[in-house]
């Protein structure tokens, strides 16, 4: 830890001070002669590449190729360093960064990342759990917010829905991105008679009663303001009333059964049918094969034959019995007829 | 005149404010609960006398009164309430289309009265929700004698609540623009009245008109939708906000829809806006407006839109 602690307090002296390559220079070999001074002499050769490197403001970190011969390292910081210098290579031109300080940011943001979604898939599985305490949220017992639980509320009950959200603080509320306040309504009774009171001073309105053509008169029991003239043009209007208004009342109240004009119909067919059946004809409505044949289409007609060909032609003894039979069935219905 | 000081109070929640009044000057304010941001985790209670029979009317057309009729009725079935739409536009009819029901209706009031089918046999039940069914006047060329549906209506209605399977808690007639015979046909059975209006003065007159002439026929609890709210435009000052349309009316509010794309897809599929998932702006606010419907409740507020706070550096922290 301390050699590492060294390395990052190197770097910042090197990017604090970029025109002194010279004393940088000299720092560096201390460093990396002090590193020396435990470790192999093989280190040397990466030593004057440091070296190199470090003069020109930028750090490179070449590929290991050329430290292949070079003997395996039991030190950790120099496996570290080796696997470091294993790396494809990056060029920083901020000056701040090495390669090594790098993989280790790396590292450590994975961890947290790691961290962050194995909480978040403990806390989900943790309310996903039925009798959990996320079943009191989604009946609307317990509000979501105030628990911090990051998922919406399903939506079963229209006045808890997850979009609209009311501050605590004041009267706003936030629904679908927008912000709006409260404004409570200032209607009063006195003001609602007052419009009562207007609305019945300027219309002045009876219920018709009466709906009369051109050239009828006014009966005398009935009350002007309550007839009104029906336009001889009017699409609705009939010249007579063809609905029988007692009967239509009582068709409407009618519950059980069916309406008469269905029973009517309903009748007449039931005796049209018993007609049909006393008749002769219907004792001879038998379908005809002769008759069904002249009915079929011409594409079947025509497999059929090709069909009766093949068989005659595969199977030559077979080929006359359908026919016979058919001839025989024939002969019967015209005797029968 | 409620002041808006105790809102930012840190102290009181932001779902409270305060009443003000000469009579409690001396005393504390108690804080009003302000049931139209968040309602708590359960069913509506179901107040008034059922069956609540109630039109859904604008008198300008094309305001949204078919769509709040879809979409009202159908949350009140998903709340586990019996309803019955009845699409009171003879001759133009369009509540089908908006359920995704037009390949079903096959009788309509017409073919009732003329004795061709039952009540039970017109109406259309929901696949979807077993407890919400469609009832169509008429057919597109069918007509009916003017003067006489107001009578053909009420006794439908009257049929409705003796039926053997038990009254509706609901039922809903979407009233036809104007004030002829189509309006006076579907607000006769009503006991209350939904007023669809836009904030555009054109709207707000003819609704003024409408809500006349309910009161006139008797109709006393009438409360108010305010449908296609642009809240960016009201912040522009281009648009009336749902106060100033208040003012104007004079009724209690029951619901503010605002503008969503999402409702010409609904058209379009057939499918009502509140069975979105996940749910649409518009869909949460009819869902709002009939659970305050169900409780014969009304606004007590409604959300003004103001410029995003400006976040720190560390909000993105969670700050």
């Amino acid at each position: 830890m301390t050699t590492m602690a060294s390395i990052w307090t190197l770097y910042f002296h090197a990017s604090s001070f970029p025109h002194r390559t010279l004393s940088r220079e000299v720092q560096f070999q201390r460093y990396l002669g002090f590193a020396c001074n435990c470790k192999n002499c093989s280190r040397r050769s990466t030593l004057r590449k440091f070296t190199v490197r470090a003069v020109k403001d930028e750090v490179i970190i070449n590929n290991s190729v050329k430290d292949t011969a070079m003997k395996p390292q039991q030190n950790p910081v120099a496996k570290f360093q080796e696997s470091v210098s294993s790396l494809p290579l990056l060029i920083f031109k901020t000056g701040k960064y090495s390669g090594t300080s790098f993989a280790v940011g790396l590292c450590i943001v994975a961890t947290m990342l790691i961290i962050v979604v194995k909480g978040y898939a403990a806390r989900k599985s943790r309310y996903n759990r039925p009798g959990s305490v996320a079943d009191l949220v989604r009946r609307g017992q317990l509000r979501s917010d105030r628990r911090g639980i990051s998922t919406p509320l399903k939506y079963e009950d229209p006045f808890n829905n997850p979009m609209v959200k009311v501050s605590k603080s004041n009267s706003s509320v936030e629904m679908c991105g927008k912000v709006y306040r409260l404004a409570p309504v200032t209607l009063t009774e006195e003001q609602q008679s007052v419009h009562q009171k207007r609305r019945s001073r300027a219309y002045q309105w009876k219920r018709p009663t009466m709906f009369l053509k051109e050239g009828e008169s006014v009966p005398p029991d009935v009350d002007p303001e309550t007839v009104r003239w029906i336009p001889a043009n009017h699409p609705f209007a009939t010249t007579s009333s063809d609905i029988d208004e007692d009967l239509a009342q009582n068709n409407v109240y009618q519950k059980h059964g069916v309406p008469f004009r269905i029973q009517a119909e309903h009748d007449a067919l039931q005796r049209k049918l018993e007609a049909l059946q006393n008749e002769q004809k219907l004792n001879k409505l038998v379908i005809d094969p002769a008759a069904a044949r002249d009915f079929e289409r011409p594409l079947k007609s025509h497999l059929k034959s090709g069909d009766q060909v093949e068989q005659s032609i595969s199977n030559p003894k077979l080929s006359p019995n359908p026919p016979k039979s058919d001839r025989a069935h024939n002969s019967c219905e015209q005797n029968n007829l | 005149m409620i002041s808006l000081q105790p809102l930012t109070n840190p102290k009181t929640s932001p779902l409270y404010c305060h009443p003000f009044s000469p009579k409690t000057l001396k005393k504390k304010p108690r804080p009003l609960t302000v049931h139209s941001l968040l309602q708590y985790n359960r069913k509506p209670q179901l107040s008034g006398e059922t069956p609540r029979v109630v039109v859904i009317t604008s008198g300008k057309g094309g305001v949204g009164k078919t769509t709040t009729t879809a979409n009202v009725s159908l949350s009140l079935a998903r709340l586990g309430l019996s309803v019955v739409a009845i699409d009171a536009d003879v001759g133009l009819r369009n509540l089908d289309l908006l359920l995704g029901l037009e390949n079903r209706v096959n009788y309509t009031v017409f073919e009732i009265l003329n004795g061709d089918c039952r009540l039970d046999q017109a109406l259309v039940r929901d696949k979807r929700w077993s407890n919400f069914e469609l009832l169509c006047i008429s057919k597109p060329r069918s007509k009916l004698p003017l003067g006489f549906g107001a009578k053909a209506l009420t006794w439908i209605v009257d049929a409705l609540k003796g039926r053997e399977e038990g009254a509706p808690d609901f039922v809903l007639i979407d009233c036809p623009a104007g004030i002829d015979a189509g309006f006076i046909t579907a607000i006769s059975p009503a006991n209350e009245a939904v007023l669809v209006t836009t904030p555009d003065i054109t709207s707000l007159r003819d609704a003024d008109r409408v809500t006349g002439l309910l009161e006139c026929d008797g109709i006393r609890d009438i409360k108010m939708i305010v449908n296609r709210v642009r809240t960016d435009m009201i912040k522009g000052e281009d648009m009336m906000s749902v106060l100033d349309v208040q003012e104007m009316l004079g009724l209690p509010l029951l619901g503010v829809i605002p503008e969503d794309t999402e409702v010409i897809r609904s058209t379009n599929r057939g499918y009502p806006l509140v069975l979105n998932k996940p749910p649409a702006l518009a869909g949460l606010a009819f869902e709002q407006a009939a659970w305050r419907l169900v409780e014969q409740d009304s606004m007590k507020a409604v959300m003004v839109e103001e410029e995003p706070k400006k976040r720190g550096f560390f909000s993105f922290f969670g700050g």
